[in-house]
Protein backbone atom coordinates (compact mmCIF):
# COMPACT_ATOMS: atom_id res chain seq x y z
CA UNK A 1 0.00 0.00 0.00
CA UNK A 2 1.37 3.35 -1.00
CA UNK A 3 -0.26 5.85 1.26
CA UNK A 4 2.12 8.57 2.15
CA UNK A 5 1.48 8.84 5.82
CA UNK A 6 2.76 12.20 6.96
CA UNK A 7 6.01 11.75 5.12
CA UNK A 8 6.92 15.35 4.37
CA UNK A 9 9.96 14.58 2.27
CA UNK A 10 7.92 12.84 -0.40
CA UNK A 11 6.05 15.99 -1.37
CA UNK A 12 9.15 17.33 -3.02
CA UNK A 13 10.18 14.05 -4.62
CA UNK A 14 10.74 14.78 -8.30
CA UNK A 15 10.42 11.14 -9.28
CA UNK A 16 6.79 10.83 -8.15
CA UNK A 17 4.28 12.16 -10.70
CA UNK A 18 1.55 13.01 -8.19
CA UNK A 19 1.54 13.26 -4.43
CA UNK A 20 -1.52 14.39 -2.51
CA UNK A 21 -1.43 14.65 1.23
CA UNK A 22 -4.08 15.12 3.86
CA UNK A 23 -6.64 16.83 1.68
CA UNK A 24 -9.65 18.40 3.37
CA UNK A 25 -12.58 19.96 1.58
CA UNK A 26 -15.94 21.22 2.71
CA UNK A 27 -18.81 22.91 0.91
CA UNK A 28 -20.80 25.38 3.01
CA UNK A 29 -19.41 23.88 6.20
CA UNK A 30 -20.37 20.36 5.12
CA UNK A 31 -17.21 18.32 5.20
CA UNK A 32 -16.75 16.25 2.03
CA UNK A 33 -13.11 15.19 2.23
CA UNK A 34 -11.51 14.44 5.57
CA UNK A 35 -7.81 14.00 5.17
CA UNK A 36 -7.26 12.05 1.96
CA UNK A 37 -3.81 11.15 0.68
CA UNK A 38 -2.57 9.47 -2.44
CA UNK A 39 0.70 8.80 -4.18
CA UNK A 40 0.73 7.98 -7.88
CA UNK A 41 4.05 6.58 -9.05
CA UNK A 42 5.11 6.23 -12.64
CA UNK A 43 2.81 3.72 -14.34
CA UNK A 44 0.38 3.44 -11.45
CA UNK A 45 -3.31 3.06 -12.16
CA UNK A 46 -5.20 4.10 -9.06
CA UNK A 47 -8.93 3.45 -8.97
CA UNK A 48 -11.12 5.45 -6.61
CA UNK A 49 -14.30 3.60 -5.81
CA UNK A 50 -17.16 4.27 -3.45
CA UNK A 51 -20.83 5.10 -3.27
CA UNK A 52 -22.26 8.36 -4.61
CA UNK A 53 -21.40 11.17 -2.25
CA UNK A 54 -18.34 9.40 -0.87
CA UNK A 55 -16.19 12.27 -2.17
CA UNK A 56 -14.28 10.43 -4.89
CA UNK A 57 -15.06 12.93 -7.66
CA UNK A 58 -14.35 15.89 -5.40
CA UNK A 59 -11.05 14.28 -4.45
CA UNK A 60 -10.13 13.95 -8.13
CA UNK A 61 -11.22 17.52 -8.91
CA UNK A 62 -9.06 18.82 -6.07
CA UNK A 63 -6.02 17.24 -7.71
CA UNK A 64 -6.11 19.65 -10.65
CA UNK A 65 -7.64 22.40 -8.52
CA UNK A 66 -11.03 22.57 -10.15
CA UNK A 67 -11.97 22.52 -6.48
CA UNK A 68 -9.74 24.30 -4.03
CA UNK A 69 -9.05 22.11 -1.00
CA UNK A 70 -9.42 23.78 2.41
CA UNK A 71 -6.31 22.04 3.64
CA UNK A 72 -3.69 19.63 2.37
CA UNK A 73 -0.95 19.57 -0.18
CA UNK A 74 -0.58 18.62 -3.83
CA UNK A 75 2.69 18.11 -5.69
CA UNK A 76 3.29 17.18 -9.32
CA UNK A 77 6.76 15.78 -9.94
CA UNK A 78 8.02 17.63 -6.91
CA UNK A 79 6.37 20.97 -7.68
CA UNK A 80 4.14 21.77 -4.72
CA UNK A 81 1.10 23.97 -5.28
CA UNK A 82 1.39 27.17 -3.28
CA UNK A 83 -1.61 28.36 -1.32
CA UNK A 84 -2.33 31.54 0.56
CA UNK A 85 -5.21 32.69 2.74
CA UNK A 86 -7.19 35.73 1.74
CA UNK A 87 -10.13 37.07 3.74
CA UNK A 88 -10.24 33.78 5.55
CA UNK A 89 -10.42 31.76 2.33
CA UNK A 90 -7.66 29.53 1.06
CA UNK A 91 -6.74 30.01 -2.56
CA UNK A 92 -3.79 29.26 -4.85
CA UNK A 93 -1.09 31.88 -4.46
CA UNK A 94 -0.11 31.75 -8.11
CA UNK A 95 -2.71 31.00 -10.78
CA UNK A 96 0.02 30.71 -13.41
CA UNK A 97 1.39 27.80 -11.45
CA UNK A 98 -2.07 26.25 -11.27
CA UNK A 99 -2.45 26.55 -15.04
CA UNK A 100 0.96 24.96 -15.52
CA UNK A 101 0.09 22.07 -13.24
CA UNK A 102 -3.33 21.55 -14.81
CA UNK A 103 -1.70 21.25 -18.22
CA UNK A 104 0.38 18.37 -16.86
CA UNK A 105 -2.66 16.55 -15.45
CA UNK A 106 -5.10 16.09 -18.32
CA UNK A 107 -8.64 15.34 -17.26
CA UNK A 108 -11.35 13.23 -18.84
CA UNK A 109 -14.85 14.17 -17.67
CA UNK A 110 -17.99 12.18 -17.10
CA UNK A 111 -19.87 14.45 -19.50
CA UNK A 112 -17.01 14.51 -22.07
CA UNK A 113 -17.00 18.33 -22.21
CA UNK A 114 -15.56 18.46 -25.69
CA UNK A 115 -15.75 22.06 -26.92
CA UNK A 116 -18.94 22.07 -28.93
CA UNK A 117 -17.92 24.73 -31.44
CA UNK A 118 -14.73 22.97 -32.50
CA UNK A 119 -14.25 19.88 -34.64
CA UNK A 120 -12.83 16.77 -33.04
CA UNK A 121 -9.31 17.48 -34.31
CA UNK A 122 -9.84 21.12 -33.29
CA UNK A 123 -10.55 19.94 -29.75
CA UNK A 124 -7.44 17.76 -29.73
CA UNK A 125 -5.04 20.46 -30.95
CA UNK A 126 -6.57 23.41 -29.05
CA UNK A 127 -4.63 23.22 -25.79
CA UNK A 128 -1.37 21.91 -27.32
CA UNK A 129 -1.31 25.00 -29.56
CA UNK A 130 -2.61 27.67 -27.20
CA UNK A 131 -1.41 26.35 -23.85
CA UNK A 132 1.71 24.34 -24.69
CA UNK A 133 2.71 26.58 -27.59
CA UNK A 134 3.13 23.85 -30.18
CA UNK A 135 3.04 24.70 -33.86
CA UNK A 136 -0.20 24.02 -35.72
CA UNK A 137 1.49 21.53 -37.98
CA UNK A 138 3.09 19.54 -35.20
CA UNK A 139 -0.08 19.56 -33.08
CA UNK A 140 -2.15 18.41 -36.02
CA UNK A 141 0.18 15.55 -36.91
CA UNK A 142 0.22 14.32 -33.32
CA UNK A 143 -3.51 14.90 -32.99
CA UNK A 144 -4.32 12.82 -36.07
CA UNK A 145 -2.10 10.00 -34.80
CA UNK A 146 -3.98 10.07 -31.48
CA UNK A 147 -7.37 10.03 -33.18
CA UNK A 148 -6.12 7.08 -35.21
CA UNK A 149 -5.23 5.39 -31.98
CA UNK A 150 -8.68 5.80 -30.44
CA UNK A 151 -10.26 4.73 -33.74
CA UNK A 152 -11.63 8.11 -34.79
CA UNK A 153 -9.28 9.28 -37.56
CA UNK A 154 -12.06 9.39 -40.14
CA UNK A 155 -14.19 11.47 -37.74
CA UNK A 156 -11.55 14.19 -37.29
CA UNK A 157 -13.60 16.92 -38.96
CA UNK A 158 -16.86 16.05 -37.19
CA UNK A 159 -18.29 18.22 -34.45
CA UNK A 160 -19.01 16.69 -31.02
CA UNK A 161 -22.78 16.93 -31.59
CA UNK A 162 -22.38 14.64 -34.60
CA UNK A 163 -20.69 11.89 -32.58
CA UNK A 164 -22.03 9.22 -30.23
CA UNK A 165 -21.23 9.41 -26.53
CA UNK A 166 -18.62 6.70 -26.83
CA UNK A 167 -16.94 8.45 -29.74
CA UNK A 168 -16.99 11.74 -27.84
CA UNK A 169 -15.37 10.11 -24.82
CA UNK A 170 -12.68 8.46 -26.93
CA UNK A 171 -12.14 11.85 -28.55
CA UNK A 172 -11.85 13.39 -25.10
CA UNK A 173 -9.20 10.80 -24.24
CA UNK A 174 -7.30 11.76 -27.39
CA UNK A 175 -7.56 15.40 -26.28
CA UNK A 176 -6.08 14.44 -22.92
CA UNK A 177 -3.28 12.40 -24.52
CA UNK A 178 -2.39 15.33 -26.76
CA UNK A 179 -1.13 17.13 -23.66
CA UNK A 180 1.32 14.28 -23.09
CA UNK A 181 0.25 14.45 -19.45
CA UNK A 182 2.24 13.14 -16.54
CA UNK A 183 -0.93 11.87 -14.90
CA UNK A 184 -4.34 11.36 -16.48
CA UNK A 185 -7.38 12.03 -14.33
CA UNK A 186 -10.59 10.19 -15.24
CA UNK A 187 -13.83 11.31 -13.61
CA UNK A 188 -16.33 8.47 -14.09
CA UNK A 189 -15.51 8.30 -17.80
CA UNK A 190 -18.12 5.65 -18.64
CA UNK A 191 -20.98 6.67 -16.35
CA UNK A 192 -22.78 8.79 -18.95
CA UNK A 193 -22.51 6.19 -21.71
CA UNK A 194 -25.02 3.70 -23.05
CA UNK A 195 -23.99 0.21 -21.92
CA UNK A 196 -22.99 -0.93 -25.41
CA UNK A 197 -20.56 1.98 -25.75
CA UNK A 198 -18.76 1.43 -22.45
CA UNK A 199 -16.58 -1.38 -23.81
CA UNK A 200 -14.82 0.72 -26.46
CA UNK A 201 -13.87 3.39 -23.96
CA UNK A 202 -12.63 0.86 -21.41
CA UNK A 203 -10.60 -0.84 -24.11
CA UNK A 204 -8.81 2.42 -24.86
CA UNK A 205 -8.19 2.93 -21.14
CA UNK A 206 -6.80 -0.59 -20.72
CA UNK A 207 -4.45 0.14 -23.60
CA UNK A 208 -3.23 3.27 -21.82
CA UNK A 209 -2.65 1.33 -18.62
CA UNK A 210 -0.72 -1.33 -20.54
CA UNK A 211 1.62 1.24 -22.05
CA UNK A 212 2.43 2.49 -18.57
CA UNK A 213 0.39 5.68 -18.35
CA UNK A 214 -0.03 7.00 -14.84
CA UNK A 215 -3.75 7.26 -14.20
CA UNK A 216 -6.15 8.12 -11.41
CA UNK A 217 -9.62 6.83 -12.24
CA UNK A 218 -12.89 7.48 -10.45
CA UNK A 219 -15.07 4.61 -11.58
CA UNK A 220 -18.04 2.40 -10.99
CA UNK A 221 -16.62 -0.24 -13.35
CA UNK A 222 -15.49 -2.82 -10.81
CA UNK A 223 -14.09 -5.20 -13.42
CA UNK A 224 -11.88 -2.45 -14.74
CA UNK A 225 -10.79 -1.46 -11.23
CA UNK A 226 -9.98 -5.06 -10.36
CA UNK A 227 -8.19 -6.03 -13.59
CA UNK A 228 -6.29 -2.88 -14.46
CA UNK A 229 -5.50 -1.03 -11.23
CA UNK A 230 -2.27 -1.21 -9.34
CA UNK A 231 -4.10 0.22 -6.35
CA UNK A 232 -7.73 0.56 -5.36
CA UNK A 233 -8.94 3.12 -2.83
CA UNK A 234 -12.41 2.69 -1.37
CA UNK A 235 -13.83 5.92 -0.01
CA UNK A 236 -16.64 6.31 2.44
CA UNK A 237 -17.89 9.70 3.63
CA UNK A 238 -14.72 11.48 2.69
CA UNK A 239 -12.34 9.01 4.29
CA UNK A 240 -10.34 6.06 3.06
CA UNK A 241 -12.20 3.04 4.30
CA UNK A 242 -9.92 0.54 2.65
CA UNK A 243 -7.09 0.68 0.15
CA UNK A 244 -4.56 -1.62 -1.38
CA UNK A 245 -3.84 -3.98 -4.22
CA UNK A 246 -7.04 -4.93 -6.09
CA UNK A 247 -6.50 -8.61 -5.27
CA UNK A 248 -6.79 -7.82 -1.57
CA UNK A 249 -9.45 -5.15 -1.82
CA UNK A 250 -11.73 -7.23 -3.99
CA UNK A 251 -10.66 -10.71 -2.95
CA UNK A 252 -10.43 -10.22 0.77
CA UNK A 253 -12.08 -7.00 1.93
CA UNK A 254 -11.63 -6.19 5.60
CA UNK A 255 -14.43 -3.70 5.96
CA UNK A 256 -18.06 -4.73 6.14
CA UNK A 257 -19.03 -1.62 4.28
CA UNK A 258 -16.76 -2.46 1.37
CA UNK A 259 -18.11 -6.03 1.31
CA UNK A 260 -21.60 -4.61 1.17
CA UNK A 261 -20.61 -2.12 -1.53
CA UNK A 262 -19.04 -4.76 -3.72
CA UNK A 263 -22.01 -7.07 -3.37
CA UNK A 264 -22.12 -10.84 -3.81
CA UNK A 265 -20.26 -10.84 -7.12
CA UNK A 266 -16.82 -10.40 -5.62
CA UNK B 1 -36.57 60.85 -61.38
CA UNK B 2 -38.17 62.18 -58.22
CA UNK B 3 -37.56 65.87 -57.55
CA UNK B 4 -36.49 66.31 -53.94
CA UNK B 5 -36.70 70.08 -54.34
CA UNK B 6 -33.09 70.61 -53.41
CA UNK B 7 -33.19 68.44 -50.26
CA UNK B 8 -31.80 65.29 -51.94
CA UNK B 9 -28.15 65.63 -50.91
CA UNK B 10 -29.00 66.86 -47.44
CA UNK B 11 -31.25 63.86 -46.96
CA UNK B 12 -28.40 61.57 -48.00
CA UNK B 13 -26.07 63.36 -45.58
CA UNK B 14 -28.69 62.82 -42.90
CA UNK B 15 -28.87 59.11 -43.75
CA UNK B 16 -25.09 58.87 -43.47
CA UNK B 17 -25.17 60.57 -40.08
CA UNK B 18 -27.88 58.18 -38.90
CA UNK B 19 -25.82 55.18 -40.02
CA UNK B 20 -22.63 56.49 -38.40
CA UNK B 21 -24.39 57.40 -35.18
CA UNK B 22 -26.07 53.98 -35.01
CA UNK B 23 -22.88 52.04 -35.82
CA UNK B 24 -20.70 53.86 -33.30
CA UNK B 25 -23.39 53.69 -30.60
CA UNK B 26 -23.65 49.96 -31.27
CA UNK B 27 -19.92 49.47 -30.73
CA UNK B 28 -20.06 51.40 -27.46
CA UNK B 29 -23.20 49.54 -26.35
CA UNK B 30 -21.59 46.15 -27.11
CA UNK B 31 -18.41 46.98 -25.19
CA UNK B 32 -20.35 48.40 -22.24
CA UNK B 33 -22.75 45.47 -22.33
CA UNK B 34 -19.94 42.92 -22.23
CA UNK B 35 -18.17 44.70 -19.39
CA UNK B 36 -21.33 45.18 -17.32
CA UNK B 37 -22.45 41.58 -17.93
CA UNK B 38 -19.06 40.35 -16.77
CA UNK B 39 -19.33 42.52 -13.68
CA UNK B 40 -22.81 41.17 -12.94
CA UNK B 41 -21.42 37.64 -13.08
CA UNK B 42 -18.36 38.52 -11.02
CA UNK B 43 -17.92 37.98 -7.31
CA UNK B 44 -17.47 41.64 -6.37
CA UNK B 45 -20.45 42.72 -4.32
CA UNK B 46 -19.83 46.47 -4.74
CA UNK B 47 -19.36 46.33 -8.52
CA UNK B 48 -22.44 44.16 -8.91
CA UNK B 49 -24.43 46.75 -6.99
CA UNK B 50 -23.22 49.53 -9.29
CA UNK B 51 -24.09 47.49 -12.37
CA UNK B 52 -27.57 46.84 -11.00
CA UNK B 53 -28.14 50.56 -10.41
CA UNK B 54 -26.97 51.29 -13.95
CA UNK B 55 -29.28 48.83 -15.69
CA UNK B 56 -32.24 49.60 -13.42
CA UNK B 57 -32.05 53.36 -13.91
CA UNK B 58 -31.34 53.29 -17.63
CA UNK B 59 -33.96 50.71 -18.48
CA UNK B 60 -36.58 52.29 -16.25
CA UNK B 61 -36.36 55.81 -17.65
CA UNK B 62 -37.62 56.73 -21.15
CA UNK B 63 -34.89 57.00 -23.77
CA UNK B 64 -35.88 60.56 -24.59
CA UNK B 65 -35.65 61.73 -20.98
CA UNK B 66 -32.31 59.96 -20.63
CA UNK B 67 -31.10 61.53 -23.81
CA UNK B 68 -32.05 65.08 -22.82
CA UNK B 69 -30.55 64.54 -19.39
CA UNK B 70 -27.25 63.21 -20.73
CA UNK B 71 -27.16 65.57 -23.69
CA UNK B 72 -27.87 68.83 -21.91
CA UNK B 73 -26.73 67.72 -18.50
CA UNK B 74 -23.55 66.29 -20.02
CA UNK B 75 -22.17 69.69 -21.03
CA UNK B 76 -23.02 71.19 -17.65
CA UNK B 77 -21.49 68.22 -15.87
CA UNK B 78 -18.31 68.46 -17.91
CA UNK B 79 -18.16 72.20 -17.23
CA UNK B 80 -18.47 71.65 -13.50
CA UNK B 81 -15.68 69.10 -13.47
CA UNK B 82 -13.45 71.23 -15.70
CA UNK B 83 -14.13 74.32 -13.55
CA UNK B 84 -12.98 72.41 -10.50
CA UNK B 85 -9.81 71.40 -12.29
CA UNK B 86 -9.28 74.96 -13.53
CA UNK B 87 -9.73 76.38 -10.05
CA UNK B 88 -7.33 73.82 -8.62
CA UNK B 89 -4.66 73.98 -11.31
CA UNK B 90 -5.09 77.61 -12.34
CA UNK B 91 -5.71 76.66 -15.97
CA UNK B 92 -8.38 77.92 -18.36
CA UNK B 93 -9.56 74.78 -20.07
CA UNK B 94 -12.96 74.56 -21.73
CA UNK B 95 -14.21 71.28 -23.13
CA UNK B 96 -16.98 71.56 -25.66
CA UNK B 97 -19.22 68.50 -25.84
CA UNK B 98 -19.61 67.79 -29.53
CA UNK B 99 -23.26 67.03 -30.36
CA UNK B 100 -22.41 63.93 -32.36
CA UNK B 101 -20.17 62.52 -29.64
CA UNK B 102 -22.86 63.28 -27.07
CA UNK B 103 -25.37 61.39 -29.19
CA UNK B 104 -23.08 58.36 -29.49
CA UNK B 105 -22.36 58.32 -25.78
CA UNK B 106 -26.02 58.74 -24.85
CA UNK B 107 -27.23 55.96 -27.12
CA UNK B 108 -24.29 53.75 -26.22
CA UNK B 109 -24.92 54.14 -22.50
CA UNK B 110 -28.65 53.46 -22.89
CA UNK B 111 -28.28 50.39 -25.07
CA UNK B 112 -25.28 49.14 -23.13
CA UNK B 113 -27.77 48.46 -20.33
CA UNK B 114 -29.97 46.34 -22.57
CA UNK B 115 -26.96 44.59 -24.10
CA UNK B 116 -25.61 43.72 -20.66
CA UNK B 117 -28.76 41.76 -19.89
CA UNK B 118 -28.58 40.02 -23.26
CA UNK B 119 -24.95 39.04 -22.64
CA UNK B 120 -25.61 38.00 -19.06
CA UNK B 121 -28.32 35.60 -20.14
CA UNK B 122 -26.11 34.29 -22.95
CA UNK B 123 -23.16 33.68 -20.61
CA UNK B 124 -25.43 31.76 -18.25
CA UNK B 125 -26.70 29.63 -21.13
CA UNK B 126 -23.23 28.23 -21.85
CA UNK B 127 -22.80 24.75 -20.39
CA UNK B 128 -20.51 25.03 -17.35
CA UNK B 129 -18.60 21.91 -18.43
CA UNK B 130 -17.21 23.77 -21.43
CA UNK B 131 -15.40 26.30 -19.25
CA UNK B 132 -14.41 23.62 -16.80
CA UNK B 133 -12.66 21.75 -19.60
CA UNK B 134 -10.91 24.97 -20.64
CA UNK B 135 -9.61 25.48 -17.11
CA UNK B 136 -8.69 21.83 -16.68
CA UNK B 137 -6.48 22.08 -19.78
CA UNK B 138 -4.46 24.92 -18.34
CA UNK B 139 -6.06 27.84 -20.15
CA UNK B 140 -5.69 31.24 -18.51
CA UNK B 141 -8.83 33.26 -17.85
CA UNK B 142 -8.41 35.42 -20.93
CA UNK B 143 -7.55 32.53 -23.24
CA UNK B 144 -10.56 30.53 -22.02
CA UNK B 145 -12.78 33.58 -22.54
CA UNK B 146 -11.49 34.21 -26.05
CA UNK B 147 -11.45 30.61 -27.28
CA UNK B 148 -14.35 29.02 -25.41
CA UNK B 149 -16.69 31.26 -23.44
CA UNK B 150 -17.11 34.11 -25.92
CA UNK B 151 -17.77 32.05 -29.08
CA UNK B 152 -20.19 29.75 -27.25
CA UNK B 153 -21.96 32.69 -25.62
CA UNK B 154 -22.40 34.59 -28.90
CA UNK B 155 -24.68 31.91 -30.26
CA UNK B 156 -27.15 32.65 -27.48
CA UNK B 157 -26.61 36.41 -27.56
CA UNK B 158 -27.12 37.06 -31.28
CA UNK B 159 -30.93 37.16 -31.38
CA UNK B 160 -30.99 39.60 -28.46
CA UNK B 161 -28.18 41.72 -29.91
CA UNK B 162 -30.06 41.92 -33.19
CA UNK B 163 -33.22 43.05 -31.39
CA UNK B 164 -31.38 45.69 -29.41
CA UNK B 165 -29.64 46.89 -32.53
CA UNK B 166 -32.95 47.41 -34.37
CA UNK B 167 -34.35 49.43 -31.47
CA UNK B 168 -31.10 51.38 -31.16
CA UNK B 169 -31.14 52.23 -34.85
CA UNK B 170 -34.64 53.63 -34.60
CA UNK B 171 -33.79 55.50 -31.42
CA UNK B 172 -31.26 57.52 -33.37
CA UNK B 173 -34.30 59.44 -34.65
CA UNK B 174 -34.57 60.92 -31.16
CA UNK B 175 -31.34 62.83 -31.64
CA UNK B 176 -33.12 65.01 -34.20
CA UNK B 177 -34.98 66.48 -31.25
CA UNK B 178 -31.76 67.47 -29.52
CA UNK B 179 -30.31 69.13 -32.57
CA UNK B 180 -28.40 66.64 -34.69
CA UNK B 181 -29.14 66.74 -38.42
CA UNK B 182 -29.97 63.10 -38.94
CA UNK B 183 -32.25 62.07 -41.78
CA UNK B 184 -35.42 62.45 -39.73
CA UNK B 185 -34.60 66.06 -38.88
CA UNK B 186 -33.78 66.92 -42.50
CA UNK B 187 -36.98 65.30 -43.71
CA UNK B 188 -38.92 67.13 -41.02
CA UNK B 189 -37.49 70.48 -42.15
CA UNK B 190 -38.16 69.66 -45.80
CA UNK B 191 -41.72 68.62 -45.06
CA UNK B 192 -42.41 71.83 -43.19
CA UNK B 193 -40.99 73.91 -46.04
CA UNK B 194 -42.69 72.07 -48.92
CA UNK B 195 -45.80 70.52 -47.31
CA UNK B 196 -44.97 67.21 -48.98
CA UNK B 197 -44.71 64.64 -46.18
CA UNK B 198 -44.78 61.58 -48.44
CA UNK B 199 -42.01 62.85 -50.65
CA UNK B 200 -39.63 62.96 -47.66
CA UNK B 201 -40.93 60.59 -45.01
CA UNK B 202 -41.29 57.56 -47.28
CA UNK B 203 -37.62 57.73 -48.37
CA UNK B 204 -36.65 58.11 -44.72
CA UNK B 205 -38.59 54.96 -43.86
CA UNK B 206 -36.92 53.17 -46.77
CA UNK B 207 -33.56 54.45 -45.57
CA UNK B 208 -34.04 52.74 -42.19
CA UNK B 209 -35.17 49.58 -43.96
CA UNK B 210 -32.05 49.67 -46.12
CA UNK B 211 -29.83 49.84 -43.03
CA UNK B 212 -31.66 47.01 -41.28
CA UNK B 213 -31.59 44.99 -44.51
CA UNK B 214 -27.82 45.22 -44.72
CA UNK B 215 -27.49 44.45 -41.02
CA UNK B 216 -29.67 41.35 -41.42
CA UNK B 217 -27.11 40.04 -43.90
CA UNK B 218 -24.34 40.61 -41.39
CA UNK B 219 -26.36 38.97 -38.61
CA UNK B 220 -27.03 36.00 -40.89
CA UNK B 221 -23.32 35.59 -41.47
CA UNK B 222 -22.60 35.81 -37.73
CA UNK B 223 -25.35 33.32 -36.97
CA UNK B 224 -23.83 30.78 -39.36
CA UNK B 225 -20.43 31.37 -37.84
CA UNK B 226 -21.50 30.90 -34.22
CA UNK B 227 -23.87 28.02 -35.00
CA UNK B 228 -20.92 25.97 -36.22
CA UNK B 229 -21.04 22.64 -34.44
CA UNK B 230 -24.66 23.10 -33.37
CA UNK B 231 -26.47 22.51 -36.66
CA UNK B 232 -29.51 20.42 -35.93
CA UNK B 233 -28.78 20.52 -32.21
CA UNK B 234 -31.09 22.27 -29.78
Amino acid sequence: MRHCEGDATRMGDNAIPLVVRDLHKSFNNVSVLEGLSLEAHEGDVISLIGASGSGKSTFLRCMNLLEIPNAGEIAVHGETVNFRTRRGKREPADWKQVERIRARLAMVFQGFNLWAHMTLIGNVIEAPIHVLGKSKKEAREQGMALLERVGLAERAEYFPAQLSGGQQQRGAIARALAMDPEVMLFDEPTSALDPELVGDVLKVMRGLADEGRTMVVVTHEMDFARDVSSQVIYLHQGRVEEAGHPENVFGNPNSDRLRQFLGPRF
Amino acid sequence: MIDFQGYGWRLLDGALLTAELAALSLVLALVLGLVVASIKLSRSYALRGLALVYTTVIRGVPDLVMMMLLFYGGQIGVNMVVDQINAWAGTEIFIYVNAFAAGVITLGVIYGAYMSETFRGAFLAVDAGQMEAARAYGMSGWLAFRRVRFPLMMRHALPGINNNWMVLLKSTALVSIIGLSDMVRIADQATKATHEPFLFMVPVGLGYLAITGVSELAVGWLRRRYDTGFEGAA
